[in-house]
């Protein structure tokens, strides 16, 4: 065959065997290695997939980010990961490129541009998004690819994001690599679509499918496709035809497929073919090939060999990378005492908490361009359900207040790529409630990107959310605290304030920070108090408690519409002669144990209040602390109220009495300090 | 330097496996990527090959049951 014929140019078909055979080499020596049992990890084969990434690699470059999924060895391998520190995570070791704390499954390697790597199917789509936001706003002419199996297509993520970023115009590139299998389920087990490229066009955007197993044809395929996304004509879903010779976990062949079917495979698998075609283009010689293999061969054994003489990554790094500061996290007899706020600056205007969190974004926003805030309905003219950013768009434009589709994972993981790339986006998801939709993207996600990438990227986001109950009128599903949820979450920092003060100062603390932050904002505050606010930009930190109103007999220690509850029952359990102290926890990760210690030292006796589920709730945490840490100082044991353990009901009169209110909190610390 | 050889760890689900049967007998050169013998799992049954080449040394009988991570030869 003359070399006229190839379709590709034989340079470039080249580099793409070779490639391809550094992706054998490395999938050959890790089967090896697990048989032998020479080493012990989870390994998610892609053997026959080879070909997608070895030719994404000739097209793209480092500075192109991508995301993948566990199942993305080969991707790594072709987007340049070092070899070494990628055997080195896989086997858990300091040298890893994570630090041996994400493991194959969570690569994390900037300066290849691999930027996330997520072992939950599908939910690298959202992040994506992000990714693409930055790009598309530097105005760089990055292209994001995100690597995801077909069986990914699926889960709802990777539907919201192809959503997004279909009405944003995103320059990313959906790439299903289709395998014929969702783990151990087969085409059509899983779904009756002929297709899924398709989907795109559902959705209004371009839709390709591919020979994924044929260099020429895929390559020519995907110039085009990224050709158009760089060109800002917006995002492409590709679905690359292959077939994955291997099972869905572990080593050796598809034992799921069908015989037949799999050495039908094997005859159109890419190696054997790509490397028939360039001795017979007259490209390569048999010789040639052989010596590039072996040398391949050399190079993955060789950085084997030094990431097992790497050390085990050790149990002292356990809380290093939770938070960017160490002193965040949590852990028993370390109570660092935070400096305050100190004076706030002295020009002030009255607002409502609505007013004092639109002012800190506004503020934010005209100090650093990087600020932009996301979330359903926060457009103009009413600037959030709740009125949050009004104006705000108005003033800074449809890309840096953007109003999304109903689509909370998109939302989440559309914040959390862009601040992984560096911006302070402000994701505002109304009511708390609607974590149940995002979980993944949070926990999974947001919190986890720092520790899983031992500190390689980390999503300085914040996330808004407003939080009912005892209120009325909302529901069961509209009404939740579910602030135990993420307080449970390592890497996630929560705040909670009780007035328009704190708000805008805590608001201004988490959207420079540079961890993942949610504010919770209690609904029956946010118009119901006004306060005179310092109108210049102010901080007041994460981490610090405030003593609201001194006392000696008990501290009664909240946060949030309960912090109002605990104050007016120290008012009526000081018409009884009891003097209560009460402390607004106002951070509660990280939280102020130095000042809640210091007081009930002085008090004897605590009652944490939330209006959240009393049960497992923060009350109980921090009540176990005061006893083991005040244990023989104490004049009672320290005692939590919380809602009574049902969902919150539409009757009033249950939910009146279901959340403690102030006779409750009363009759508690009464009985505390007669006890 | 000699490679040893353990029950390896083939899937997530997996604690132990069977050593069917030696494909080569103890002190015989193996060439790298020979089956030196036959694992059956749970799920299936697996020709193991020889990571490196060398003189295999067998350790454990076939026909037993080991857990993941039991020395059962090495390649030397």
């Amino acid at each position: 065959m003359a070399n006229g014929n190839l379709g590709i140019e034989p340079e470039v078909l080249k580099a793409i065997y070779g490639q391809m055979t550094r992706i054998r080499a490395v999938d050959k020596a890790i089967q090896a290695g697990l048989s032998a049992g020479k080493f012990m990890f989870t390994y998610w084969p892609m053997t026959g997939q080879e070909c997608i990434p070895a030719t994404i690699s000739q097209l793209t470059s480092e500075r192109d980010y991508m995301v993948t999924t566990y199942r993305g060895i080969h991707d790594q391998v072709a987007k340049g990961v070092d070899l070494f520190g990628m055997f080195a995570e896989a086997l858990g070791r300091q040298d890893g490129v994570n630090k041996g704390k994400g493991g194959s499954p969570h690569i994390s390697d900037p300066s290849s541009g691999s930027m996330v790597t997520t072992a939950i199917v599908g939910a690298g789509a959202p992040i994506a998004n992000g990714l693409a936001i930055s790009a598309k706003e530097r105005g760089e002419d990055r292209v994001t690819i995100v690597n995801f199996g077909d069986g990914a297509t699926s889960i709802g993520a990777v539907h919201e994001a192809m959503n997004l970023a279909g009405a944003w115009k995103l320059p990313v590139i959906f790439m299903c690599q289709n395998n014929q299998w969702g783990e151990y389920t087969p085409i059509p087990d899983y779904t009756a679509s002929p297709n899924f490229y398709g989907r795109a066009e559902a959705l209004g955007f371009r839709g390709v499918q591919l020979d994924g197993n044929d260099p020429a044809a895929f390559y020519n395929g995907m110039k085009d496709v990224i050709d158009h996304v760089r060109a800002g004509k917006g995002p492409v879903f590709v679905e690359a035809m292959t077939y994955r010779m291997g099972p869905h976990a572990g080593v050796g062949d598809n034992y799921n497929a069908d015989k037949d079917v799999l050495a039908a495979a094997r005859e159109r698998a890419p190696i054997e073919k790509t490397r028939a075609l360039l001795i017979e283009a007259g490209i390569c010689s048999d010789d040639e090939l052989t010596a590039l293999e072996t040398a391949t061969a050399a190079e993955v054994e060789d950085a084997i060999t030094r990431a097992m003489a790497s050390p085990v990554t050790p149990a002292t790094e356990t809380v290093i990378d939770v938070f960017a500061d160490v002193t965040c996290v949590p852990q028993r007899g370390v109570y660092p005492e935070r400096a305050d706020e100190g004076a706030l600056p002295a020009d002030t205007k009255s607002m409502s908490m609505v007013e004092a969190i639109r002012d800190a974004q506004h503020i934010a926003m005209t100090k650093n361009p990087e600020v932009f805030i996301l979330g359903e309905d926060v457009g103009d003219p009413q600037g959030g359900v709740f009125g949050t950013n009004k104006g705000l768009q108005t003033e800074f434009g449809k890309n840096r207040v953007r109003p999304t589709p109903i689509a909370e994972q998109a939302i989440i993981g559309a914040a959390i790529g862009s601040s992984i790339a560096g911006m302070n986006p402000i994701a505002e998801i109304m009511f708390t409630d609607f974590f149940g939709v995002c979980m993944d993207q949070v926990y999974n996600h947001a919190a986890k990107q720092r520790y899983m990438s031992g500190s390689a990227t980390h999503a300085p986001m914040t996330i808004r959310v407003q939080a009912g109950g005892g209120m009325g009128g909302f529901g069961a599903q509209h009404s939740q605290s579910m602030e135990a949820w993420l307080l449970h979450s390592p890497g996630i920092k929560v705040v909670y304030p009780s007035n328009p003060i704190d708000a805008k100062g805590l608001l201004a603390s988490c959207i420079a920070d540079p961890d993942p932050c949610v504010m919770i904002e209690s609904m029956m505050l946010l118009f119901t108090q006004k306060a005179d606010v310092p109108t210049g930009d102010y901080r007041v930190p994460l981490g610090v408690a405030k003593v609201v109103r001194e006392g000696t007999d008990i501290t009664l220690i909240s946060y949030g519409w309960m912090l109002h509850q605990a104050l007016a029952a120290a008012e009526e359990l000081a018409k009884e002669g009891i003097s209560a102290e009460v402390i607004d926890l106002r951070s509660l990760m990280p939280i102020d144990y130095h000042r809640v210690l210091a007081s009930v030292k002085k008090t004897g006796r605590a009652l944490v209040v939330h209006a959240a589920v009393e049960f497992c709730g923060l009350g109980s945490e921090i009540c176990a602390t005061i006893n083991e840490e005040l244990w023989g100082q104490l004049k009672a044991p320290a005692s939590r109220l919380g809602a009574e353990y049902a969902p919150i009901a539409y009757s009033q009169a249950i939910e009146f009495s279901q959340v403690p209110g102030a006779a409750a909190i009363t009759a508690r610390a009464r009985a505390t300090v007669k006890s | 330097m000699s490679t040893v050889l353990t029950i390896p760890k083939l899937e997530m689900s997996m604690s132990e496996g069977t050593l069917a049967e030696w494909m080569v007998e103890s002190g015989t050169a193996v060439q790298q990527g020979e089956v030196i013998y036959l694992l059956e799992t749970n799920k299936a049954a697996r020709e193991i090959e020889a990571p490196v080449a060398g003189t295999l040394i067998i350790k454990a009988a076939d026909g037993e049951t080991y857990p993941c991570g039991t020395e059962i030869g090495e390649i030397v």
